[in-house]
């Protein structure tokens, strides 16, 4: 050694690091490799053993203890290792500086290579070249793996594949799944069809997701970079191991060869309609390319109607059943899909009218869809039609939902999701669709409504002339066209004992709902609109548990007058005829602000400033509304309500608003005050809330959100955000119980609904169920069927269960009990 | 002191100089890590507390006998100190300034500009940062600047030095829409915006300190 070691050099090492204890132990496995030979290194790391940093003069004493005359060799960490070294250099004198290296090398891997190099003697620019050449050798072992990688893999890129398990591919539900989830995450995320090459799009566009044509089988990479760029790769993954959390659709639509549009009438909702044909034709929206106003007017209008249909969508979305309800978050998403919107942005800054603009993105978008290569997929070129045209009808001022008001059977090619959604199952009696698939919006909505269906009974159907006699059987996946008598007899039979029951629920509806032991329960509605109240009323509702006052105020530029607001009040009264009406005060929060309250957006809106909390930063807002309440409950039985109370002082400082605005007179001897518990504290907390209102209602959706945790609406929490979950039930009861003698008890979220709800509800001591006006009747009939000396205890039992399941479980095993039991 | 020309900046002077500083820095020891928590690794305030409380006990009880030789000590021992990137970038800064100032017992106005230009040249060398890298330079060279113009013009001691602590907080300010390219919170590219620079932040209480110990010396000696 000495001998070769005499013509070699002796090149000393310094190590810098933040870290101490890591330098000596890079140290330590470096001196394992030169065991028994001479390996000059210093170490100069850390303020001291624990203190993370690292300390020019340090390093610069390091380098003259090793400099032999031969050199150093530098290597560094990261950050101020880099400073401190380079400022070592200038504190030392010129002739060491001149021998020293400062190494790139990463510290372990090119430390160990150069304490081996330098023990052999190499010159200083020999080991500083060997250590950087340390990663190249880890590379190349690596490389044998992903060696042709190409772009995406670059610095910063976290990556990772997913093999598409869902039966018709990356369609718009599982899509819209993904993009929520990527939306969620602080990071970049692309996504690239690895087995066609399609792509890489921007993973947080649905429109450029669907693009990608990904079928089952196809391996999607998914590529993503900064701050949470890891938790949205694992999160997309973690996602696609759960198919996208779609639901195999249940029944005929779980075959995947009734897809097979030549199959003829396919079943897809249960049930026998007999009636007269009723054709549906859609009449095309008509563009004027014109602009009617500036770019500005024009992008306002696109902007507006935009917000309109997102509206009118989360209605539609919150009337459907949670795990149907997937479309609709699709559909939100494509409202607010930057590519699309973007596009119509760019044609109104040309001069091009907002419905001409937005007609021309949206074919773009539908076009390419079409053009994609599989069926399935390009039949969701329907859902950017269907969403397309709802804008274009907003931006022409028609209803924003096309009602389909029919009496009968309908016949027609297909339907949007809106217009399956928004089919009234009393006069909608059948649906044939000639196209169409189980699996399609449509049908699936359609048999959430229970409606007798059957769709891909071919385009015959539409030459059937209107008021034809038909039969639907959506059991056996049967239309007949003006059959024998003989057997539109039997299925008037089958379909008079359904109707006859629906019937005398409704006949039943408009007198009071009693237990069987006499225990009086009022079922009122929720309302939206006058419109809704005749409704509720003609339905047979004891009054409005729930007046939603938002429509009053969304979409428009000055808040309303509180004459406007008594006209909307007195109308609600007059339509329920002296039955009580609840009004609730504003209820908006970040998530759609209004023009004239502007608000900063919020992270979190659903904990934010919203319902009461916002209207106590405007009190001149909540005091008109309160003194247009108080105008309407001199002239009938008014309530008012206020939601998203958490604190008793936000009561307290309601009430003093409410005075306010009664003067100069006194408050309506008749107008009760209460307020809604969609808080837990507040259910928590209700004896201290107890002496200040006259009646507690409990918005159940709002209280299973806040309660569990899971976001309303969020597609993958639809199973967590459950209304009957114990937790959920034990504040029910809780609120109840103590307010049971000082405070009326109501009940107004969907839940109250729920046939499996109500006798739990009841039990626990809710007086007032406030439900949809469709769902008074059969809610009515639901009490009558109960004793509620059975229902309390059923209510205990549940209060003890585990979970929702179990709570649901104990319900049926109630139901399908004797009556005596 | 008794032996202090009016209007120059005296060993004594500097040394409050640096006291203020450590006490500045002291007072914003958490504000300056929670800059450094939300772009950076969250040692910004610890690190410079632990160097200004080094570097004011070496030189305070037995002052170095000249300004220059006040900085050269400061500077090393925030070198030594500091732990991260400020301890290279302020031990340079002040080592430069300290060789600027030489070995005269004060130093005038003029030369104590010109030595925080060869300071602030010895930082930007050292970290190889811009103007609008987000960083500490973003608040040293308007401020230097401000005090070079002020003082060209034939503005006072006082007006320069009080328009060079402006200058740096107002530097410090920008840095907020700033999207980091030196240092850890250029990791974070464009999430860096939005968040103020904590390393200009500590740059504007030197700045800070400076106006408020050593305009009181010249105040007096421009009277």
């Amino acid at each position: 050694m000495t001998d070769t070691g005499a013509a070699g050099a002796r090149v000393g090492i310094v190590v810098v690091s933040h870290s101490r204890a890591l330098a000596e132990a890079a140290v330590g496995l470096a001196a394992e490799m030169v065991s028994g030979r001479d390996a000059r290194i210093a170490v100069a790391a850390g303020l001291d053993e624990t203190t993370f940093g690292t300390d020019a003069v340090r390093i610069a004493a390091a380098v003259e203890e090793v400099d032999d005359g031969d050199g150093v060799v530098v290597l560094m960490d990261v950050g101020s290792a880099l400073l401190s070294a380079e400022m070592a250099l200038e504190l030392l004198p010129d002739e060491v500086r001149d021998r020293v290296v400062l190494s790139p090398a990463p510290l372990v891997e090119g430390l160990l290579v150069a304490s081996v190099v330098a023990a052999g003697g190499a010159d200083r620019a020999e080991v500083a070249a060997e250590a950087r050449a340390a990663l190249l050798a880890k590379d190349t072992q690596l490389d044998t793996v992903p060696a042709e990688e190409p772009a995406p893999a670059a610095e910063g890129h976290l990556t990772g594949s997913f093999v598409v398990a869902n039966p018709h591919g990356l369609h718009a539900r599982p899509a819209a799944r993904l993009v929520a989830e990527v939306r969620r995450r602080d990071a970049d995320v692309a996504l690239r069809n690895l087995t066609t090459g399609a792509g890489p799009v921007p993973a947080g566009s649905l429109s450029r997701v669907a693009t990608l044509g990904a079928l089952r089988g196809h391996e999607v990479e998914v590529s993503a970079t900064g701050r949470e760029a890891r938790a949205a790769v694992d999160g997309v993954l973690a996602l696609a191991a759960r198919s996208f959390d779609e639901v195999a659709v249940p029944g005929p639509a779980a075959d995947e060869s009734a897809t097979t549009p030549s199959a003829g009438p396919v079943a897809t909702s249960p049930g026998v309609a007999v009636g007269p044909a009723v054709r549906l034709t859609t009449a095309p929206v008509r563009v004027d390319e014109r602009p009617a106003g500036p770019p500005e007017a024009e992008e306002r209008r696109l902007t507006d109607a935009l917000a309109a249909v997102r509206r009118d969508v989360e209605r539609t979305r919150d009337r459907t059943a949670p795990g149907q309800a997937g479309v609709f978050e699709a559909h939100l998403l494509l409202l607010d899909d930057a590519e699309l919107t973007g596009a119509a942005r760019t044609g109104i800054e040309a001069g091009v009218s907002a419905a001409g603009a937005w007609a021309r993105a949206v074919s773009a978008l539908e076009a390419q869809w079409a053009a994609l290569p599989d069926p399935y997929l390009r039949a969701r070129a329907a859902d950017v039609r269907a969403v397309g045209d709802q804008v274009l009808r907003a931006l022409a001022g028609e209803a924003p939902v096309q009602a389909v008001d029919v009496d009968g059977v309908l016949l027609a090619d297909d339907l949007t999701p809106a217009q399956a959604g928004g089919l009234d199952p009393g006069r909608v009696l059948g649906v044939a669709l000639a196209g169409g698939s189980p699996t399609s919006h449509a049908a699936i909505l359609v048999r959430s409504l229970g409606i007798p269906a059957v769709v891909a009974a071919g385009a015959g159907l539409l030459d059937v002339p209107d008021g034809t006699p038909l039969v639907v059987d959506g059991t056996a996946g049967r239309v007949l066209v003006d059959p024998p008598t003989g057997v539109v007899a039997g299925y008037r039979t089958r379909q008079r004992e359904l109707a006859d029951e629906r019937a005398r629920d409704a006949a039943e509806a408009p007198r009071e709902a009693v237990t069987r032991d006499g225990r009086r329960v009022v079922v009122g509605a929720n309302v939206g609109s006058v419109a809704d109240a005749r409704a509720a009323a003609t339905a047979g509702a004891d009054g409005a548990g729930l007046v939603r006052t938002e429509i009053l105020f969304l979409d428009r530029d000055r808040p309303p007058t509180a004459e406007e607001q008594e006209r909307e009040y007195l109308a609600v009264l007059d339509a329920f005829a002296g039955r009580p009406v609840t009004i609730r005060t504003l209820d908006v929060g970040g998530d759609k602000p209004l023009r004239y309250l502007p608000q900063p957006p919020e992270a979190n809106p659903f904990l934010g400033v919203r319902g009461v909390r916002l209207s106590l930063t405007r009190p001149d807002l909540l005091r008109t509304q309160l003194a247009a309440v108080c105008r309407a409950a001199a002239r009938g039985p008014v309530r008012v309500m206020v939601p998203m109370v958490s604190v008793v002082e936000e009561v307290l400082a309601v009430r003093r608003l409410l005075t306010e605005a009664a003067a100069p007179g006194p408050v309506p001897a008749g107008l009760r005050v209460g307020v809604m518990v969609e808080v837990p504290a507040v259910a928590l907390n209700v004896e201290a809330f107890l002496p200040h209102v006259d009646f507690l209602s409990i918005g159940t959706n709002d209280l299973t959100q806040y309660t569990l945790a899971a976001e309303r609406g969020h597609p993958a929490l639809a199973a967590l955000a459950d209304p009957l979950d114990p937790a959920v039930l034990r504040l029910v009861g809780e609120t109840a119980s103590r307010a049971a003698g000082r405070a009326t008890v109501s009940v107004c979220g969907e839940v109250a609904a729920d046939p499996l709800a109500v006798p739990v509800l009841v039990g626990l001591g809710v007086q007032e169920l406030s439900v949809a006006p469709s769902a008074v009747a059969g809610t009515k009939a639901a009490v009558r069927r109960l004793d509620s000396g059975a229902c309390v205890e059923l209510a205990r039992r549940c209060l003890a269960a585990t979970g929702a399941a179990e709570v649901r479980a104990l319900v049926r095993a109630a139901q399908d009990a004797p009556p005596s039991a | 002191m008794a032996d202090t020309v009016a209007g120059e900046v005296s060993t004594d002077d500097l040394l409050a100089w640096v006291r203020a500083f450590a006490r500045l820095v002291e007072e914003n020891r958490e504000a300056l890590t929670e800059l450094d928590a939300a772009i950076g690794d969250a040692d910004h305030g610890a690190n410079m507390h632990r160097g200004t409380t080094a570097a004011l006990a070496a030189v305070d009880g037995a002052p170095p006998a000249s300004p220059g030789a006040l900085a050269k000590k400061v500077g090393m021992t925030l070198v030594s100190t500091v732990g991260g990137a400020s301890g290279p970038l302020y031990g340079t800064f002040f080592l430069r300034v300290g060789t600027a100032l030489g070995d005269a017992a004060t130093a005038t106005p003029a030369e104590v500009v010109a030595a925080l230009r060869a300071g602030i040249e010895g930082v930007v060398a050292r970290g190889r940062a811009e103007a609008g890298d987000k960083t500490m330079v973003d608040a040293l060279t308007p401020a230097v600047a401000a005090a070079e113009e002020a003082l060209a013009a034939g503005r006072s001691w006082t007006e320069a030095l009080t328009a060079a602590a402006g200058a740096a907080a107002a530097g410090r300010d920008a840095t907020t829409a700033m999207v980091a390219r030196k240092g850890r919170a250029s990791y974070l590219g464009e999430r860096s915006a939005g968040h103020q620079d904590p390393g200009a932040t500590s740059a504007a209480l030197l700045l800070a300190a400076a106006a408020e110990t050593l305009l009181g010396r010249g105040a007096a000696g421009s009277t």
